[in-house]
């Protein structure tokens, strides 16, 4: 319906009298019966902001998407985060890109589509190993695409790149677990020993693991309210919803895992659940030695300890910041171990039904990914290269020198929204419809109730309908110059989803025997369910029961602090920066809009003289920044944080020249098992450089001053063994 | 004529406020309330994201938002704890904080143009095109939950560049300059809802129509609904927590809360008497 | 005194200010931007005459949407060609030839506001009909006609009511049945929220 009303809603000095025939009217020609002026329409699509995967309503007025809501049919029942609300932001973005664009005399000129096309082909014609895709993760349809796409080609080289892989994770709990991607039950656990997994915030499926700590926190007559307690160098979202936050020395979770299982296999209730072979290899954990490697006191330990006792059914997560060290993946097995000590294997964690469609199935991404890619880059072996779904410019350690080799491939494509840091080098930009124009089916990575497929779909007409186009209908395209007769038969991409969904329609629960009446309802409630999913068991013996956690080296003074280079809901690996609402929503932790910054702990920072708002240098060996200091008591006192997601240098008014890249700072180092880029194991020093600013955030009136309620009843803390019990109605 | 009448409804109102019996005081048989459960809040904001969304707020930008002028109708405040101030071993505390929508609010009385009223159905309202930009109620305000327009923020370059403008709300004015708003319940949601409830002869169900930040939150920590609905979620759970609207102090408080229960309004011995209950945070004591 | 202080403190000067506040009053109100009974000049001038007039179409018939939502609404181009794709006898006058050129091109025919309220007033279309029509069975064209005029005389839509707050709430404050089947009375809603959200 186009741009019907908007322009009326904006009040400015000339609407406020009766007026008579100055408006236009817009009136509908041939509407659907459903369609009403003045009443919203919803339609079902899937969020595409992390990888997440959780089903939207999006609020649709005279043929305009105003507002996404949560699909309640979806496992985020009808909830939807902040920043998958953001996503009409990016839809409806100033910044967007409006038409190809090709370098041509060192600069980026607009051009056709059918030049675009045309190029592609040429570029791609017999280019086998030459070839290169870099995309980020992909699951449903669009990876059939690409995969069969890349396969056409005669090329191998398809690279699933994920800045914020969790990688270790799966890798390990593949191994321990036999299954990459477990379901963990958090409401029915009653004790939760999160370390450094923000499942309320950042980690896997935020607002479903949300949905699930809202009962987790419930008490009633037949179950005692959940205990969190996270374990972590900096506080997340989650470490500050818990009722224990304990802050470790980054790299020592694992120690503090394999102290925890040592002193509960002393019971022989808890040794049965483990081969001996466990109980010895963890015997010189004892609680002195945990406590000279982690920092954590005797109390604390003993505390925990009791817990992890008494409160049964327990659940012990493993998060990126105990995995993203050199020695990443015994940390993670370590922790994973205490689960099956615990018993909580097959109560509070459970193996996800197989997906059975596997080249739909999510391939999740890694930065094994990222150093393949550019390792082929550096060596030239790649003439022509695409892009899509990700920003390697920006997202790559400086240490990578990823933006000097990409200048070596011959021909680089990107496919994106913006033009951000990657289109300035590449050399064609190719525009793409946002995801409330385009259709799309999608898995997720996490599966928590059977297997379920999401549907994306439209929820307006392009707003550029001359300049973008869907990235699977161009894979479509792409894929007929290659393989003409096996694509041919369908005109386009929703064509080719209709018709692999409904051909398959057996697969899913309940479906309708008319194909038209499937394919309706399939869109109008947005998911398929797959009927009968395989079940998977997880394994009742961990995969690895021998640790090997390297001795604690010397500290190098040069480079006194760690870094955490955190990840915040609203940015992830810095996609979302040029979302004004993300920008000018306070950071959950600290407040601070609109600007990057190092968090510090008071101690420390008397300890140096930084006041709040000094500028500081933060320098590893390979990088460096310069931001805004903020105290900030959530922290191992030798560990400084630094947001992850600013620093854009390209990519819009909303993103250039606000904040500073971490990415750029951290270590060249690999975890061993997995060789993914361990994130947490960045040391750096500070300087100070002399400047001061205010620090513009929500919170207090003093900088400097910490927050708190003055003795005054704001929020108000009851302690749990008082708490009245109410059956949940 | 329809000043008269406004104020001779409100000055009534607020002249028998608290009356004894709280139907009489709504005879729509509507009274909005909410209730926010502490310990399910996890800080995350969504709630703040989905009031921008569904209410055309407008972003300022940084250099105006450093000035205090930004314009969240709903804030999540984050405090830490006098007594582990410097290792927070139990967390930090979340606070979302919006218009409390009080019965007896202290910014209706002090408004020069009568801007600000009570409505049939229990809302503190806010009539921009009254306002004249005194800003004498934001003054009054204890919760400091009112946010004025400084600037004119439609033709700011931050707020609403083409095309974000097709973003908006129609069903809410986009506010100018000059004139104060703040938290509505989402006044258009409720309105659309109590006239399609109307054209069925009948009121709102409880479940009908709930509040922005309500239907966002992934804990689901807040609770909409009609207080007067004896059924409806908000007001089992008031009831569960002891909380009268129309008392100062709470029953359950004068005896010094022996049965530890969780509910309790911010603020409330200011006497403003506000339609939000929040539940108390809980921290397990042997964690 | 000075000859200034005279003048500011003699009658005609007072008077001079009153007409002038009078005035800036009476111009804020705005109803001076549109004059009752001035023909608003439309793509097609639509004969309400023959369609509500000579016809006796329910207004609600093209004007579908005034019982389900705020706003009445233009109908859409499919509601004419409903009916004129089988009226032969007119189907070359050349405001029908006009009608399906519209069609034709698939393009809505732009026709202009006439009842057009400030954009902080939302007049809820709904309510009025719900009441007036569906709860008090009063004649349609008596219910859509108190705000709208006679339509049955007119071609296109001309605003013949003044359409000013002091005229909507002339009658809210007016004693009415408050239920279809009672004797009981009561006034229209003076919430300010109501209208201006």
């Amino acid at each position: 319906m186009g741009w019907s009303g908007a322009s009326l809603t904006v009040a400015g000095c000339g609407f406020t009298s009766i007026e008579s025939g100055v408006e236009t009217v817009e009136s509908y020609v041939q509407p659907q019966d459903f369609v009403v002026p003045g009443i919203g329409i919803y339609y079902a699509t899937t969020c595409t902001q992390c990888g997440g995967g959780c089903g939207m309503h999006g609020r649709v007025r005279e043929g305009r998407v105003l507002k996404m809501e949560g699909n309640p049919e979806t496992p985020n029942r009808g909830r939807l985060c902040g920043l998958g609300q953001a996503l009409v932001q990016h839809h409806y973005n100033p910044d967007r890109l409006k038409e190809p664009l090709l370098r041509q005399g060192g600069t980026l000129q607009p051009t056709t589509w059918n030049n675009a096309m045309a190029l592609l082909a040429e570029k791609t014609k017999n280019a086998g190993d030459k070839f290169a895709l870099l995309t980020g993760p992909l699951s449903g349809h669009l990876k059939v695409l690409a995969q069969n796409y890349v396969e056409s080609l005669g090329s191998r080289n398809h690279f699933i790149y994920d800045p914020l892989a969790t990688k270790v994770n799966r890798s390990v709990s593949e191994r321990m677990y036999g299954v990459a991607m477990p379901c963990y039950h958090i409401d029915q656990a009653q004790l939760v020993v999160s370390f450094g997994a923000d499942f309320l915030d950042t980690w896997v499926s935020p607002v479903h693991f949300s949905s699930q700590y809202a009962d987790f926190r419930k008490a009633n007559d037949s179950k005692a309210r959940g205990v969190l307690v996270q374990i972590e160098p900096k506080m997340t979202v989650t470490g500050a919803n818990a009722d224990r936050w304990i802050p470790v020395r980054p790299g020592t979770e694992g120690a503090l895992a394999l102290g925890l299982a040592n002193a509960l296999l002393q019971d022989p209730a808890y040794a049965k659940n483990v081969p001996a072979s466990v109980a010895a290899s963890v015997r010189g954990y004892d609680k002195t030695h945990v406590g000279q490697i982690t920092g954590i006191n005797s109390e604390v330990f003993d505390r925990l300890l009791a817990l992890l006792r008494e409160r049964t059914p327990s659940l012990v997560l493993s998060g990126p910041s105990a995995e993203g060290h050199v020695h990443g993946a015994q940390n993670a097995a370590a922790i994973m171990l205490l689960n099956f000590v615990l018993g909580n294997v097959g109560k509070t964690i459970t193996a996800p039904a197989r997906v059975p469609f596997p080249q739909m199935a999510p391939a999740d991404g890694d930065t094994v990914a990222l150093n393949a890619f550019n390792d082929g880059l550096m060596h030239g072996r790649f003439e022509t290269v695409f892009m899509h779904d990700v920003n390697p410019v920006y997202t790559a350690p400086a240490f990578l020198q990823l933006k000097d080799n990409l200048k070596k491939a011959g021909f680089k494509v990107l496919f994106t929204h913006y033009r951000d840091e990657t289109a300035e080098e590449s050399d064609l930009v190719l525009p793409l419809d946002s995801a409330l124009e385009d259709w799309g089916t999608h898995i997720a990575a996490y599966q928590p109730e059977g297997v379920t497929i999401t549907l994306q779909q439209p929820l307006m007409e392009r707003l550029y309908p001359d300049g973008t186009r869907s990235f699977g209908g161009l894979l479509l395209e792409l894929l007929k110059q290659h393989r003409p007769e096996e694509y041919k038969q369908w005109p386009d991409y929703y064509s080719y989803l209709q018709s692999a969904l409904t051909k398959n329609k057996s697969a899913f629960k309940d479906p309708a025997a008319d194909d038209g009446l499937f394919w309706y309802q399939t869109l109008s409630h947005g998911v398929l369910n797959v009927a009968a999913p395989q079940e998977q068991h997880l394994s009742a013996t961990p995969g690895i029961v021998n640790v090997n956690l390297p001795a604690a080296s010397a500290v190098d003074q040069e480079f006194p602090f760690q870094l955490v280079p955190s990840v915040r809901s609203g940015f992830r690996d810095g996609r979302h920066a040029n979302l004004p609402w993300m920008q000018e929503t306070a950071d959950t932790m600290t407040t601070i809009v609109w600007d990057s910054w190092v968090e510090i702990h008071p101690k420390t920072a008397e300890r140096l003289g930084i006041r709040e708002g000094d500028i500081l240098e933060i320098a590893s060996k390979t990088g460096s920044v310069k931001t805004q200091a903020y105290l900030f008591p959530g922290l191992d006192p030798d560990t400084v944080a630094v947001p992850l997601g600013q620093g854009h240098e390209a990519m819009g008014r909303y993103a250039k020249g606000v904040g500073v890249n971490p990415f750029k700072l951290l270590a060249p180092s690999f975890e061993n098992a997995t060789g993914e880029l361990a994130y947490y194991a960045t040391r750096v020093k500070i300087s100070k450089t002399g400047d001061r600013v205010t620090v513009v955030k929500d919170e207090g009136w003093r900088p400097g001053v910490l927050s708190t309620q003055q003795g005054r009843k704001i929020v108000a803390t009851m302690a749990a063994d008082k708490v009245k019990l109410f059956r949940e109605e | 004529m329809s000043i008269t009448y406004m104020l001779r409804d409100w000055t009534h109102y607020r002249s028998t406020h608290p009356s004894a019996d709280i139907n009489k005081d709504h005879p729509e048989g509507y009274k909005w309330a909410m209730a926010i459960d502490l310990d399910a809040c996890t800080g995350c904001n969504a709630c703040v994201v989905a009031c921008y969304a569904e209410n055309n707020l407008p972003v300022v930008g940084k250099e105006k938002f450093a000035h205090g002028f930004a314009m969240h109708w709903m804030r999540i405040e984050r405090y830490w704890n006098d007594e582990d101030i410097e290792t927070p071993q139990h967390g930090a505390q979340f606070m979302p904080m919006l218009c409390q929508q009080c019965e007896a609010a202290p910014c209706e009385t002090v408004c020069p143009v009568g801007a600000t009223n009570h409505t049939p159905d229990g809302l503190n309202s806010q009539v921009y095109n009254r306002c004249i930009g005194s800003r004498y109620c934001s003054v009054n305000c204890p919760y400091k939950v009112r946010y004025f327009n400084f600037y004119n923020y439609p033709e700011q370059e931050h707020a609403w560049p083409d095309p974000l403008p097709m973003q908006l709300n129609p069903d809410l004015t986009v506010r100018t300059k000059g004139v104060m708003e703040k938290c509505t319940f989402c006044v258009q949601r409720l309105y659309e809802a109590k006239s399609k409830a109307r054209t069925d002869g009948r009121l709102v169900k409880d479940g009908e129509v709930t509040t922005a930040c309500a239907q966002s939150c992934p804990t689901g920590a807040i609770t909409f609904g009609n207080l007067l609905d004896p059924y409806s979620k908000v007001a089992k759970m008031w009831r569960q927590q002891r909380m009268d609207l129309y008392k100062d102090v709470q029953d359950k408080d004068r005896d010094g809360n022996p049965e530890n229960i969780r509910g309790y309004r911010v603020l409330e011995e200011l006497r403003a008497y506000p339609s939000i209950i929040y539940l108390e945070r809980v921290r397990d004591a042997q964690a | 005194m000075t000859r200034f202080s005279r003048i500011v403190n003699g009658p005609f000067f007072a008077r001079c200010c009153v007409a002038g506040l009078a005035f800036f009053a009476w111009s804020a109100l705005g109803i001076s931007s549109a004059v009752a009974g001035d023909k608003v000049e439309q793509p097609i001038e639509f004969p309400h005459d023959i369609h509500a007039g000579k016809m006796g179409i329910n207004c609600m018939y093209c004007h579908t949407y005034a019982r389900r939502s705020m706003v009445s609404g233009i109908p859409p181009l499919q509601k004419c060609i409903g009916c004129h794709q089988n009226i032969p006898s007119v189907r070359d006058h050349p405001r029908i030839q006009k009608l399906f050129e519209y069609w034709e091109k698939k393009e809505p025919i732009p026709f202009k506001k006439v009842h057009d309220l400030p954009e902080f007033v939302r007049f809820n279309h709904e309510r009025h009909i719900q009441r007036f029509y569906f709860w008090q069975k009063r004649p349609v064209q008596e219910v859509c006609g108190f705000c709208h005029g006679d339509v049955k005389t007119f071609t296109v839509a001309e605003k013949v009511k003044p359409l000013t707050m002091g005229w909507c709430i002339s009658c809210h404050q007016k004693d009415h049945l408050i239920n279809a089947t009672g004797s009981e009375t009561g006034h229209g809603p003076h919430d300010c929220w109501d209208c201006h959200k």
